[in-house]
């Protein structure tokens, strides 16, 4: 797990000085807004051209898995609205999905926080190498460091596209964007790949 | 491109905040939503898979295809079989590398 973020960390600050970002405020925003997703869309929108709040959007877009994550965990917490504030904003894919795992609240808890420092320990790392890598790397696209900022996000939503309905989802806002790309505003077909999530609902209602 | 400032407030708020109102404000109401609940939960993998496709195959507002989408495509299989992540990423960039320096 550390060593997960560990990687991701280095390849984010990568990307980030990469695209023009100086070292100091990459490694800033890395450490305050802590989520690799949402700055490779804001990224990958700029980019494309987009316009600074088309990026912004769709960062947000990308981190409404967090509050969906938030919604299974904490109905399984201790009570207590501090506590439980504390967990939610601390919420990534991995750590709920192993804490939701224990049985009690309690073991939840635990769980939850143990492999948040772990998340945490990489995390920082990560970032910190990755600013001094991020200065000295001559050319990222000889060593293939384009390919990896994909790359890792496809490692990311890796569990979800195994299951049926989040396949169907993947592909369909895969091809929104693939299909919408050349026609509209750069960053739109980003934000528009939502519909890709009710796509993949629609026609399993039918069959219901 | 630079990060301003103000993006990256705007993303601390929206990155952190999200995470409060599913706590408190969604998760409440989501429980009577079974339907919106299961398509909520598919977000991430449209949303991401979208910015996944704008990293690959396209340069600005042009389809390009080249060395990077076989990168992702070993990156794929290999995500596939449950490769660590570390793995993945220096796969990718391998690839993609010395599909480059063959020219």
């Amino acid at each position: 797990m550390a060593l997960t973020f560990f990687s991701l960390g280095v390849t984010l600050q990568v990307a980030l000085i990469d695209a023009g970002t100086s070292a100091g405020r990459a490694l800033a925003a890395s450490a305050v807004i802590f989520s690799a997703t949402s700055q490779f869309a804001w990224l990958a929108v700029r980019e494309g051209g987009g316009s600074d709040w088309a990026a912004v959007v769709a960062g947000w877009v990308v981190a409404s898995r967090y509050g969906i994550l938030t919604t299974s965990l904490v109905p399984r917490l201790p009570a207590g609205v501090a506590r439980r504030a504390l967990a939610a904003l601390n919420a990534f894919d991995p750590n709920v999905a192993i804490a939701i795992q224990q049985p009690t609240a309690s073991g939840v808890e635990r769980e939850f926080w143990r492999t948040t420092a772990a998340m945490m320990l990489g995390w920082f790392s990560g970032i910190t190498v990755g600013t001094v890598v991020g200065n000295v790397v001559g050319d990222t696209a000889q060593l293939g460091l384009d390919a990896v900022f994909p790359a890792a996000l496809l490692a990311i939503i890796g569990n979800l596209l195994r299951t049926r309905d989040g396949f169907v989802a993947g592909l369909a806002g895969g091809l929104i964007c693939l299909g919408l790309l050349p026609f509209v505003p750069a960053g739109l077909p980003i934000i528009l790949s939502v519909f890709g999530a009710v796509l993949a609902v629609a026609p399993v209602r039918g069959r219901s | 491109m630079t990060m301003s400032v103000a993006v990256i407030v705007a993303l601390v708020i929206g990155v952190w905040g999200q995470r409060l109102v599913g706590a408190f404000v969604l998760g409440p109401w989501l429980d009577r939503q079974p339907k919106l609940t299961r398509m909520a939960g598919l977000v991430p993998a449209a949303v991401v898979m979208a910015v996944i496709v704008q990293l690959t195959v396209a340069q600005g507002r042009t389809i390009e295809v080249d060395a990077r989408l076989a990168g992702v495509a070993v990156a794929a299989v290999l995500v596939w079989r449950r490769a660590p992540f570390i793995v993945v990423v220096i796969a990718a960039a391998a690839v993609t590398a010395a599909l480059r320096s063959l020219g």
